[in-house]
């Protein structure tokens, strides 16, 4: 049988192991419903070098931990990228899900793949791949998802600067009489 | 033919748009005679750019533009991203309005059911099937219009609530809709689950393995055929579903085992058609009274929205499995980031383990089994050595009602 | 079982049809001149099923009501609604328009409702009765 451990210890367990390369921690609870039923989130944000490590570590709650996406912005200078997981699925009431932020210098926006660890989880680095231009290491696939091949290279439809999709937007508002 | 001829592997192409599949994807299997060998599939046929037309627009314009992303979860949709706003902004939704989102959320997964059940009849061969379930599904497309105006894009979510309250004097045609179903579902269930045909159909064909389901993250009746036990409702109950009575539907609960073929998926299907039925009527004595919105002016709401900042997630069970929305806002009229991720883009990696072992004339059933969106057509290019043949809808339908038809004589 | 839908189907022989009745008993041979024959009063056309109440159908406007506050082109998740600034009222595109009524939703003086026409196919997006002012 799982062991269900409540947020505050799952938090606990993740600042534990890896002390400072986690900067930020929380857990939220959300209640729903007239009895109140309540559920957490947990949202962390760590640094790029312990993230495949941390990944591994989730696998110790849960055998199979559930990956749902990745989303991921432009911040200016740095790209962040955030990771949706959640495990204890099963028993009624009992999922928590975990999301990871990871900050990314545009300089050098590389890092670890996770489908060799959730296989689930390639066209979801392949998206980012496209959309923000981050570079995946060890990816076992490296093709376009989401955008045609003919899109031009190096146009990166999320980016905010000057890689940014605005030539290839076509203003369609600009029909009205 | 005189020549020996060496036993060659060759591609096949199928997509990105056909009529087994709902949203067009690219597939090329590698076959020998009939077998499937090996699978490779490409995405991308539709993108639209929602995402980056919804960092142009203020939250409530949003909730219109997530209704279009798909035609049948577009109630789950704007509702998710909803969930993931109202847990930014820290609004409390009034517990009447939680009962009435799970009504329409219901319903929906009815309509959806009932649609797909017509949509593999089909593909099997058994066109009486499909004009039987569309013709029930015409009754709960008629409660749609009546409770919220339109037979389709309900328009009913609004950040905080619903727009439309559900009063004493509807009750008598919901509950007369509900009486219909329960009559007919008998029918639907006889037809597909004691029908010998369909049995040696979908028995035994496109498998996946509970590990294969874990592993590859599947979500929704794909996966509960498999034997895990993964549903939003349950695990991390939003709207009010931490108040009703029910629990997860895997095939076990009707035969006792789980082999996660064809054949389970349609019982986990049917099952939830009825569990639908048990929660609406459970909503529906059990409604408390209250507001239906926890902000009535959306001039108002919009300038609060306008001021905060803070990242949230919305999470809902669709027809399909798992709808996840990821909001950010940054103190401007529009979001920063949004994240959709519809439940078939969880479903398709899990293609490739079903579909490696099958027959060409199995692949329409087996796609169509785990329920991927609208269907459109076009041809299937087969490659043989060097020559082209182009099989069209036609062809390939054909091929899967033939099968049906060698195996009943 | 082999044909279980048998039974079904020799049923829905003797059953009324399910589906709403076309609006000409036989298929016309010219669609155009069976259109003229209804204006003129020849032949009846068998009406379309009433829409319940509470459906979002062709928008309806009134013009007096209209304080010009232009909340109603903030909403709008089309962009349908434009702003004429001399006289300060609206006007609305229906070739754009979603109808989801959340222009009614907001409108303070409720100068806004949804009728039940939904028969709006025209070959012109901007002819007189696409659009409303």
């Amino acid at each position: 049988m799982t062991e269900y451990l409540t947020p505050e210890d799952l938090v606990k367990s993740f600042t534990d192991k890896f002390q400072l390369k986690i900067k930020e921690s929380h857990a939220e609870k959300y209640a729903y419903g007239s009895k109140k039923t309540e559920f957490s989130q947990i949202w962390m944000r760590i640094d790029n070098s312990i993230f495949k490590d941390v990944v591994k570590h989730l696998f110790t709650f849960d055998k199979y931990p559930h990956f749902a996406v990745s989303s991921g912005y432009d911040m200016g200078n740095s790209i962040e990228l955030v990771y949706h997981f959640s495990i204890y699925n099963g028993e009624r009431n009992r999922e928590v899900s975990i999301n990871i932020t990871v900050e990314l210098p545009k300089s050098n926006p590389v890092i670890e793949t996770i489908s060799d660890l959730i296989p689930g989880a390639v066209i979801s680095e392949q998206e980012k791949q496209e959309m923000l231009g981050v570079k995946i290491h060890g990816i076992p696939k490296d093709a376009r998802v989401f955008i045609s091949d003919d899109f031009p290279e190096g146009v990166f439809p999320w980016r905010r600067d000057e890689t940014g999709p605005h030539k290839v937007a076509r203003n369609l508002h600009g029909v009205k009489k | 033919m005189s020549k020996a001829t060496t036993k060659t592997s060759y591609q096949l192409p199928i997509g990105p748009i056909h009529p087994a599949l709902k949203e067009p994807v690219m597939f090329e299997f590698e076959i020998e005679g009939e077998r499937i060998v090996n699978v490779d599939v490409a995405l991308g046929h539709v993108h639209r750019s929602i995402e980056w037309a919804g960092t142009k627009r203020n939250p409530v314009q949003i909730l219109y533009l997530a209704e279009r992303i798909c035609g049948i979860c577009s109630y789950c949709h704007p509702m998710c991203f909803a969930l993931g706003v109202e847990k930014i902004a820290k609004i409390v939704v009034p517990d009447r309005a939680n009962y009435l989102r799970i009504i329409h959320a219901e319903l929906e997964r009815i309509c959806s059911h009932i649609l797909w059940a017509g949509v593999a009849a089909h593909e099997v061969g058994f066109d009486s099937v499909l004009f039987l379930t569309w013709q029930m599904r015409e009754k709960a497309l008629d409660l749609t219009e009546y409770l919220t105006g339109n037979r389709v894009t309900k328009a009913i979510t609004m950040i905080g609530g619903v727009r439309r309250d559900i009063t004493e004097d509807m009750h008598p045609k919901i509950l007369e809709t509900l009486d219909y179903f329960k009559e007919n579902f008998e029918k639907l269930r006889h037809v597909f689950l004691d029908d010998k045909t369909f049995m040696l159909r979908s028995q035994g064909c496109g498998i996946l393995t509970k590990e294969d389901a874990l592993k590859l993250c599947a979500v929704g009746p794909t996966t509960r055929a498999s034997g895990v036990k993964k549903d939003v409702r349950l695990d991390q109950p939003y709207f009010a579903y931490g108040d009703l009575d029910f629990d997860y539907v895997t095939p076990d609960v009707l035969t006792g085992e789980v082999n996660g073929d064809v054949y389970d998926r349609i019982i986990v299907r049917l099952l939830e058609v009825k569990q639908s039925i048990e929660l609406i009527e459970q909503c529906i004595k059990n409604m408390p009274a209250g507001e239906i919105v926890a902000e009535k002016k959306i001039a108002k709401l919009l300038a609060t929205l306008k001021k905060i900042k803070g990242e949230g997630i919305g999470r809902m069970e669709a027809p399909r499995g798992e709808v996840f929305h990821y909001v950010k806002l940054n103190e401007s009229d529009a979001p920063y980031s949004w994240k959709v991720r519809a439940p078939t883009y969880s479903n398709i990696l899990p293609w490739i383990p079903m579909l490696k072992g099958q027959q060409i004339a199995d692949i329409p059933i087996v796609a169509a089994s785990t329920d991927p969106c609208m269907s459109c057509t076009n041809r299937v290019a087969v490659v043989h050595k060097n020559e082209r043949h182009i099989l069209d809808k036609e062809m390939l339908h054909r091929m899967s009602v033939e099968k049906t038809r060698r195996l009943m004589t | 079982m082999r044909f279980s839908m048998l039974p079904q189907v020799f049923a829905q022989m003797f059953k009324k049809p399910f589906t709403n009745k076309f609006p000409a008993k036989y298929t016309p041979d010219s669609t155009t001149k069976f259109m003229e024959n209804v204006q003129n009063g020849k032949t009846q056309i068998i009406p379309p099923v009433p829409p319940p109440e509470g459906f979002r159908g062709k928008i309806q406007y009134d013009k007096e009501k209209c304080i010009g506050c232009q909340l109603c082109l903030k909403v709008c998740p089309s962009e349908a609604i434009e702003f004429k600034p001399e006289e300060k009222k609206i006007k609305i595109y229906l070739a754009r328009c979603t109808f989801c009524s959340q222009c009614n939703d907001i409108c303070p003086v409720n100068c806004l409702s949804m009728s039940k026409d939904f028969l709006l196919a025209d070959t012109d997006k901007y002819s007189k009765e696409l659009t409303v002012e």
